[in-house]
């Protein structure tokens, strides 16, 4: 009964195989709704394909920062057991009830003991090997500073003197006998998130991939960037280490079926990949590079990356070029490659130089993934993915096994996040349904009253193996704060954050009744939360602690002058203590969760979300707007895969209406609303009569959905002929006698959309038109459809639909935005003129019917209305803005608000469930809780110092403070997000950040000096 | 002063230059042990009154490093610093210390190359400015 509120039974958990981000951020969603997870990756720690890239889009953000707090090993959660070198060999059983065969490698380092203190790398630096090629691996490794488990794993193999490796550790973890461990696992449910491979273009000579070590793929141009990688992030070339004057990418590399080996369907993030890595390069060498793209459509479809193309074009003079490469060559005596190309309007051959060549290539399963999902019963698609609902690409064929990531399909890490969590809400669904144990509820530890007591403060100091021992001399440092005021006890304590030096130290703070302690070791970052908990464990409060950070700021960067290393770190150490003793004991702001969830929205998935979170037992409010659920799926016949939308839509309408948990509101409108997170107020006028009712709920969900466009262009509304693609699709349907006399069907992409007055692209509208253009062409086949495009974005699978349309026949003629096709009214026809590029002319085309493919725009009187009353931000398009693009894609900045669906962005049925699986994943997270933890960091108003002079209810980033009924600010401190940005503006120094008060940042500062000046 | 050594303290905020500074140390990237780092929670948060009171003690050069602009995990802390920063140089012009002894700098949490850079080309810049008008008569 450890660990969890659930009652123990054999099969309570769900397996999660695969800990790349996908992996992780699933294990998280459970672990954080109480749930226990297994998670098992084959590889040696956790962290998949994104720990390689050096940044990514489109925040050009540095990874490792982004995914560390993810897998910081004091945030993993009590309710994850984390399996390295672990690989699922069978699965038996049944959804609720599997059996799962799983085999450990051998890592030959006892994880018990490793402290990851580098000395068994720092002996053994030779041979180090990266998965990509470029970089080397070790004999013993780590890949990234900040890996989970932060241990090594030896490769035995390549070891000559075991002896010698074993003798190197001064924690002897390393156990050269240790051998596979076979483990049988019961679980209710598996969610397969094992990532994808890369298309390997070693086999395609004309590329010369094998052969020129300056043509590379865009993961190994990664590494070259990377800060971790080979070169240490400087840009040269591998052939000769020259900087490179001029880089080429060439797209789809084993994608779109162009190469041998390919796959037929579109590998979907390797366009942004390639734009990420040109705007980088230029960005870090301006005018002295020259960055190429060539390419075939440029597919930037998801949420803003239009803009992210643009500003690659325009602000950073990427250079785009329409094209099929020919061939790749290096000629005698030249340094650089030289590229032959068509370009997509001539048929003549051009030869250029460069320095370098990048190959984007695309995602694969990989053989291994495909031997499992075949031994465990799951269907896989021609291409080798597994075959998944139509309307719920998270479940596979086989119940209680899903599926997340780019092993689902090929996506980025946005669409893997979201995938991730909406796989964890299906997964957890089906575990067991356990009432919550009251009794089970962690235990208050209750800290010591030191409100009377003088400051005794305990500083130990780690040498961290060599970190901080090899370069100064730790007795010195101790027998130096041993000296500082208030300090009672100094201590070297080897290891500090090692299990043994733990108890240590705990034994001390109670033996010696401590009531501050000074930790000098490491970052902060990354331990403070584990020293935390030791001082809670030892009876003191938490915020009692202060760590120096004497590795990374001194021993690690001033290696080479010991004699200032230790300087600095007795400065360092001195002003933690000066910290400390003005520290404060403070308690963690919580507040009761209310557990009821409002819905705005009764589209497809605003209903998929309430029923998912009412089959939990929630409470749901279902606020819909108009008179009708379903949204603007009602309009809808079939998808592209050709799934019964209408069906689809009836029966979750009659699901929701018939749930106990669900209360429908129609004609709902959003008045006011108040209150914070996890007990918020709302409230709505709905019904005929327009009646007032208040919600209490503690997390709101919205799923408001967007617009079908309309713009007035090409005479839509004016001509019978022309018809926006959604009433194509319903008019198709309904008259398929008229559409057998169709002769010329045209149809026109991004009609309003990518274009100046709204620059993002629709998402949908690609395949839209070619859903229509075979169905038009099932029911007559001898009509000529032209579609009119700039470029196609059939992502993913779609792009074999694509293939299909033009094998049977669809033309597909390119446009540019500053020649659009002119359209002419012909009675009841259009008279369509367009430029086609290959035959240089112009074409006028007489069309019975004329598909404007209009996408979606946002439903900005809608959004801006809500996002008033709930204070949300949203894009400049009127979209709802998530708080992070990529790692929080369905969260929003304010706490318990969620968005899911084309409110969101725009976005296929099947994706919008998927973000609506997501959100009941994400809200289960703080629904789960009975309260919520706020932290203590939050800023504090003194009544009696205030002027009320407003200046912190400007200055404030989130508009939380205010003045209250007595006149002076207040600071609710379950809205404040901590920044203390308030605090420095105050005039009157009337607010103080806890955590972060002035007099320890004065401390540090005064300590510093009184130290210089001594 | 002979073989003068500034001390140069360096406001950083948690989510970027913190973070920059350790990435330099996990990548031993070296930068002068002159620089002595304060964490802060956002650059927003650094206090006229903290840097004034380092120039007080002593301080030769101060700097403030948060993220880069556009990219604060509280919105606008760091254009609110840059501003203040500006304030306070004029402030120190008037008291008689040289303004370019105060900087605002931005750094993102992965640039732990560029934290180094930024390091070593202010402590030369304070080097070259010799000791602070403060310490010179602290020391007298």
């Amino acid at each position: 009964m450890q660990n969890s509120n659930t009652i123990e039974t054999q099969n309570n958990k769900v397996l999660v195989v695969g800990g790349g981000l996908g992996g992780i951020r699933t294990a998280l969603d459970l672990a954080e709704a109480d749930k226990d997870v297994v998670l098992v990756d084959k590889d040696f720690t956790v962290g998949g394909l994104m720990t390689q890239l050096d940044r990514t889009f489109p925040t050009n953000n540095c990874d490792l920062c982004t995914i560390a707090p993810h897998l910081s090993e004091s945030n993993r959660q009590e309710h994850i057991e984390l399996m390295t070198m672990t690989s699922v060999d069978n699965v038996t059983g049944e959804k609720g009830n599997f059996s799962v065969t799983l085999i450990t490698k051998p890592r030959y380092i006892n994880l018990e003991k490793c402290t990851a203190c580098g000395e068994c790398l720092k002996q053994f630096p030779e041979c180090v090997r990266f998965n990509p090629g470029l970089d080397h691996r070790a004999p013993t490794c780590m890949r990234y500073p900040q890996a989970t488990p932060q241990a090594f794993s030896i490769d035995l193999a390549k070891c000559t003197d075991v002896q010698a490796l074993v003798k190197v550790c001064p924690a002897g973890a390393i156990n050269p006998d240790d051998m596979p461990i076979k483990r049988e696992l019961k679980c209710a449910s598996i969610v397969l998130s094992p990532g994808a491979d890369l298309f390997d273009p070693s086999a395609l000579d004309y590329l010369g991939y094998a052969k020129f070590p300056d043509v590379v793929t865009s993961l190994e141009y990664e590494r070259i960037l990377s800060a971790s990688g080979p070169t240490a992030g400087k840009l040269l070339c591998p052939s000769n280490g020259r900087q490179p004057k001029k880089i080429a990418w060439i797209q789809c590399i084993g994608s779109r079926g162009l190469q041998k080996g390919a796959g037929a369907y579109c590998s979907n993030a390797c366009c942004m990949f390639a734009l990420k890595e040109a705007i980088i390069t230029k960005e870090r060498f301006q005018e002295d590079i020259e960055t190429t793209i060539f390419y075939m459509d440029m597919r930037t479809f998801g949420k803003d990356y239009e803009l992210y193309l643009n500003r690659a074009k325009d602000d950073y003079g990427v250079r785009f070029l329409r094209s099929r490469p020919h061939s790749i060559l290096h000629h005698e005596n030249e340094e650089n490659l030289t590229l032959t190309y068509t370009q997509d309007d001539s048929t003549k051959q051009f030869e250029e130089k460069f320095d370098m060549v990048v190959l984007s290539t695309g995602f694969k399963t990989s053989e291994d993934t495909r031997a499992l999902a075949t031994k465990i019963g799951l269907q896989l698609n021609d291409d080798f993915f597994p075959v998944t609902d139509g309307f719920n690409p998270v479940a596979t064929t086989k119940p209680g096994i899903y599926v997340a990531g780019t092993f689902q399909g090929p996506k980025d890490i946005p669409d893997t996040m979201v995938q991730a969590s909406a796989a964890a809400c299906m997964a957890g669904a089906d575990l067991p349904f356990f009432a919550k144990k009251q009794a089970a509820e962690k235990e208050e530890e209750r800290a010591r009253d030191i409100s009377l007591e003088e400051p005794k403060v305990g500083v130990f100091i780690c040498d961290c193996g060599e970190n901080i021992g090899g370069v100064i001399n730790v007795e010195d440092l101790v027998e130096d704060a041993a000296k500082l005021p208030y300090v009672a006890v100094a201590k070297a304590e080897g290891h500090g954050c090692s299990r043994i030096s733990m108890q240590n130290i705990r034994q001390t703070i109670e033996e010696e009744q401590l009531n501050r302690v000074v930790i000098g070791g490491c970052s902060p970052r990354t331990h403070l939360t584990k020293f935390q908990d030791l001082l809670g464990k030892a009876g003191l409060n938490k915020y009692l602690v202060e760590i120096a950070n004497i590795r990374d700021q001194a021993t690690w960067v001033h290696f080479g002058m010991p004699g200032e290393a230790t300087t600095k770190a007795k400065e360092l150490i001195k002003m933690a203590v000066g910290s400390a003793v003005k520290a404060q004991p403070l308690a963690d702001q919580s507040l009761p969760m209310n557990k009821n969830v409002l819905v705005v929205g009764g589209g497809v998935t605003g209903m998929t979300a309430a029923l998912r979170l009412a089959d939990q037992g929630f409470q749901i409010y279902l606020a819909e707007r108009s008179d009708k659920l379903g949204g603007l799926a009602n309009k809808l016949i079939k998808t592209l895969e050709g799934d019964d939308v209408q069906a689809f839509v009836a029966d979750l309408i009659a699901k929701v209406q018939n749930n106990k948990k669900i209360q429908v509101f129609t004609r709902a409108l959003i008045v006011d609303h108040s209150g914070m997170p996890g007990m918020f107020k709302t409230g709505m006028q709905s019904g005929p009569q327009m009646f007032y009712r208040q919600i209490d709920h503690g997390v709101t969900i919205l799923a408001t959905g967007a617009l079908s466009n309309r713009p007035s262009q090409y005479l839509l509304d004016q001509s019978p002929a022309v018809r926006t693609q959604l009433e194509t699709q319903k008019f198709v349907y309904d008259n398929p006698d008229a559409v057998k006399k169709w002769e010329n069907v045209v149809m026109i992409q991004c009609v309003g959309s990518r274009t100046p007055e709204n620059p993002n692209c629709s998402r949908i509208c690609c395949q839209n038109a070619i859903k229509n253009a075979l169905a038009i062409l099932a029911i007559n086949p001898e009509a000529r459809v032209f579609v009119l495009y700039r470029d196609m974005r059939t992502y993913g699978f779609q792009e074999e639909y694509y293939q299909k349309a033009r094998s049977q026949g669809v033309l597909f003629v390119r446009y540019d935005l500053d020649t659009p096709p002119k359209v002419q009214a012909a009675g009841d026809q259009v008279d369509v003129t367009f430029h086609d590029a290959i035959l240089g002319m112009e074409i006028t085309v007489t069309a019975d019917n004329l598909s404007l493919s209009t996408g979606m725009i946002a439903d900005n009187d809608a959004t801006e209305e809500l996002a008033m009353v709930f204070k949300l931000p949203r894009t400049v398009d009127g979209y709802f803005l998530e708080d992070h693009v990529k790692l929080r894609p369905v969260d929003m900045s304010v706490p318990g608000f969620f968005v899911a669906g084309t409110a969101h962005s725009p976005k296929l049925i099947r994706e919008s469930i998927t973000q609506a699986n997501a959100v009941a994943a994400r809200a289960q997270t703080m629904l789960a809780r009975d309260s919520i933890n706020l932290g203590a960091a939050s800023a504090k108003v003194d009544g009696n110092l205030c002027a009320a002079c407003l200046i912190c209810v400007r200055a404030c980033p989130f508009d939380v403070p205010f003045i209250n009924a007595d006149g002076y600010s207040e600071i609710d401190p379950a809205k404040c997000h901590g920044c203390g940005i308030c605090v420095s503006e105050c005039p009157a120094k009337a607010i103080q950040l806890m955590q972060f008060e002035d007099d320890r940042i004065l401390a540090k500062v005064e300590q510093l000096f009184e130290r210089i000046n001594a | 002063m002979e073989n003068f050594e500034p001390v140069i303290v360096a406001f950083c905020c948690h989510y970027c230059a913190y973070t920059a500074a350790d990435m330099a140390g996990s990548q031993r990237l070296p930068y002068p042990p002159n620089v002595k780092i304060v964490q802060i929670p956002c650059s927003g948060k650094i206090d006229a009154l903290h840097i004034v009171t380092a120039f007080e003690k002593g301080a030769d050069g101060v700097y403030v490093a948060g993220c880069l602009e556009g990219d604060c995990h509280f919105k606008n802390g760091n254009t609110r610093a840059a501003r203040r920063i500006e304030f306070v140089k004029k402030y120190l012009e008037e008291i008689g210390i040289e303004s370019e002894r105060l900087e605002m700098v931005n750094v993102s949490a992965g640039m732990g190359h560029r934290f180094a850079q930024v390091a070593t080309e202010i402590t030369d810049k304070i080097r070259k400015l010799g000791p602070s008008p403060i310490r010179t008569a602290l020391a007298q």
